[in-house]
């Protein structure tokens, strides 16, 4: 989940712009661990496959306007285990994602308990990485409540939890959530806590949580920003997301930070943990992310409406350039 | 009615259980009881892969044979470990009420994962009370995940048996234009009926007037009911005499 700002607070940066060159990166493969696809076009799929993305991992949230009944929840996650793992593996990307709350919505309490009733309906499903994202937005009672209650459902299900850090009160909102985590059993190291800044890192790193960090235009993470807290911190529990959704979000992020990171001369090793492997790591405590499956092995018998097959990883191309559709 | 021994197939489906997965995965899922208590139930259906993998199955000759003879046009050749266990599952939840039993296993359908999918419509010819799940198959057949389509498709002799004409036209169609192989399709040839014959001289046309090819499969089915010479002339691209329906 991203922006709760509006378009004007956006300040364009200055500076030259410079053209992302792939190459620079051609042949490393990464792990997108916060991705709202459903969101996103076909397209997008086409664009991250291109650039390496191999896996991704898509945590449920808010689509943007509240949902007030239970049935769109279920529905909702529905597809995130059916249609959109269908839709991403016609690219070749393995699509993973984590279920959950979200903490806008937990404050409509009277659905959020019915949320909570059909959360275990899909928690144990194949695929599904961990819970999430869930935590705090205005750090009302509300979203403590529901906070505390799907932690202990991770801990049942023995499932590592996506934390959503707030925009507003960041630093105490971030502290809060570890302290909580904490008080419910959790070990740090099954914790990712997203969305961190120059200003959280440092205490989610020294208590021994993974700190995720989301690279968003104009509100969140810019990746010049994050070449310097990889120099300063380190590769070690670090990762890097792109968390693009239905606001102005670039689903290359992880791609273009590695690339960035290479022309800055960050060693090969160390991109490597923070746009693929600590991703991994920290989500294969799940249990349910086998790295063969990310070869872009196509289920062969996997069609899609009229469309010929297209195995290899492909979809059949579209020359945008042409005039002449066919 | 087609006939179904269905103790005599949940036997053989152990049998063949037994031989694929771990002890310990047998020793939890022949553990696992009916819909007394629907969470386990469904968490157990939900983390099936967990317990048994995602292996493709060996079976002999003779249990083919013997599966094929307790349930018709039933066969489990080439599945997966987790899906047949899945399938087992289901057939142990035969409940004493049509709409407690009917409610669980939509429930099942209506927040499945595409592998779980697979297994539900996989399932359609064993499970109990055919006719509550005509609905649901049509429902499977508006699907777009190519796999949860071949479940419902390929080897499978439920649709055959109890979807009424449209629907059944609806899945031949649907059939070609996902382009799957018709030739899997269970009772393709019994089936066939003057209104899908239309249905497929009109898509013949549409298509060759897009300068589009056919599965040559359809001019087959189509021959049964319209005149072979006319179907000749269409092949060649020559709609002279084809008047739409």
């Amino acid at each position: 989940m991203c922006c709760s700002h509006s378009i004007e607070d956006r300040q364009i940066p200055a500076g030259q712009p410079e053209s992302f060159d792939i190459n620079a990166v051609k042949g490393m493969k990464f792990f997108d661990p916060h991705v709202h696809m459903t969101s996103r076009t076909t397209d997008d799929y086409q664009a991250m496959a291109d650039a390496g993305v191999v896996a991704l991992i898509e945590p449920a949230f808010w689509l943007g306007q509240p949902r007030t009944g239970v049935d769109s929840f279920k529905d909702y996650y529905s597809s995130l285990v059916g249609w959109e793992r269908f839709r991403s593996s016609q690219f070749g990307i393995k699509h993973y994602c984590t279920i959950g709350l979200n903490s806008r919505e937990a404050n409509n309490e009277a659905l959020a308990e019915q949320v909570m009733e059909i959360l275990p309906l899909f928690v144990y499903k194949d695929g599904v990485v961990g819970v999430g994202e869930i935590g705090f937005d205005d750090q009302t009672p509300a979203e403590e409540k529901y906070y505390r209650a799907q932690l202990e459902l991770a801990k049942q299900a023995g499932l590592p939890v996506q934390v959503h850090t707030p925009h507003r009160d960041k630093k105490k909102g971030t502290q809060r959530s570890m302290d909580i985590a904490i008080e419910h059993g959790l070990a740090p190291h099954m914790v990712i806590i997203d969305h961190n800044n120059e200003e959280t890192v440092k205490e989610v790193l020294e208590r021994g949580f993974w700190a995720a960090f989301t690279i968003y235009p104009f509100t969140k993470m810019g990746n010049k920003r994050m070449v310097e807290v990889t120099r300063q911190y380190g590769p070690e529990r670090i990762m890097v997301n792109s968390a693009a959704d239905w606001g102005i979000s670039d689903p290359l992020a992880v791609p273009k930070t590695a690339a960035l990171m290479k022309l800055s001369g960050i060693s090969d090793e160390a991109i490597n943990l923070v746009t693929y492997r600590n991703a991994v790591t920290a989500f294969a405590q799940s249990g349910q992310i086998n790295e063969d499956d990310f070869a872009g092995v196509i289920d062969q018998s996997a069609k899609f409406e009229g469309n010929s097959i297209l195995r290899g990883g492909q979809q059949p191309r579209i020359d945008k350039s042409s005039i002449i559709i066919s | 009615m087609q006939f179904i021994d269905a103790e005599g197939l949940k036997t053989l489906l152990t049998d063949v259980i037994r031989q694929n997965v771990t002890p310990e995965a047998q020793a939890w899922l022949f553990a696992q009881g009916g819909l007394k208590d629907l969470s386990a139930f469904y968490t157990a259906f939900a983390l099936m892969p967990r317990k048994t993998g995602k292996f493709q199955i060996n079976i002999d000759e003779s249990q083919q044979k013997q599966i094929n003879r307790s349930r018709e046009g039933f066969t489990i050749n080439n599945w997966t470990t987790d899906r047949l266990a899945r399938v087992w599952l289901l057939m142990q939840a035969e409940g004493e009420n049509n709409d407690a039993y009917f409610n669980t296993i939509e429930k099942l359908f209506s927040t499945g994962e595409m592998n779980e999918l697979v297994a539900l419509y996989s399932a359609l010819p064993v499970l109990s009370h055919p006719q509550l799940w005509v609905r649901r198959c049509a429902e499977g057949i508006r699907s777009n995940i190519g796999t949860v389509l071949e479940a419902i498709m390929y080897d499978n002799p439920y649709p055959a048996e109890n979807l009424d004409e449209p629907a059944w036209n609806q899945m031949v169609m649907k059939a070609i234009f996902t382009e799957k192989d018709l030739t899997r399709i269970t009772g393709l040839y019994t089936r066939v009926n003057p209104e899908l014959a239309r249905i497929l001289i009109d898509y013949a046309r549409e298509r060759w007037a897009a300068g589009r090819q056919v599965d040559p499969a359809l001019w087959q089915l189509a021959v049964i009911f319209v005149d072979e010479t006319a179907i000749n002339q269409m092949k060649r691209g020559n709609w002279e005499n084809y008047t739409a329906g």
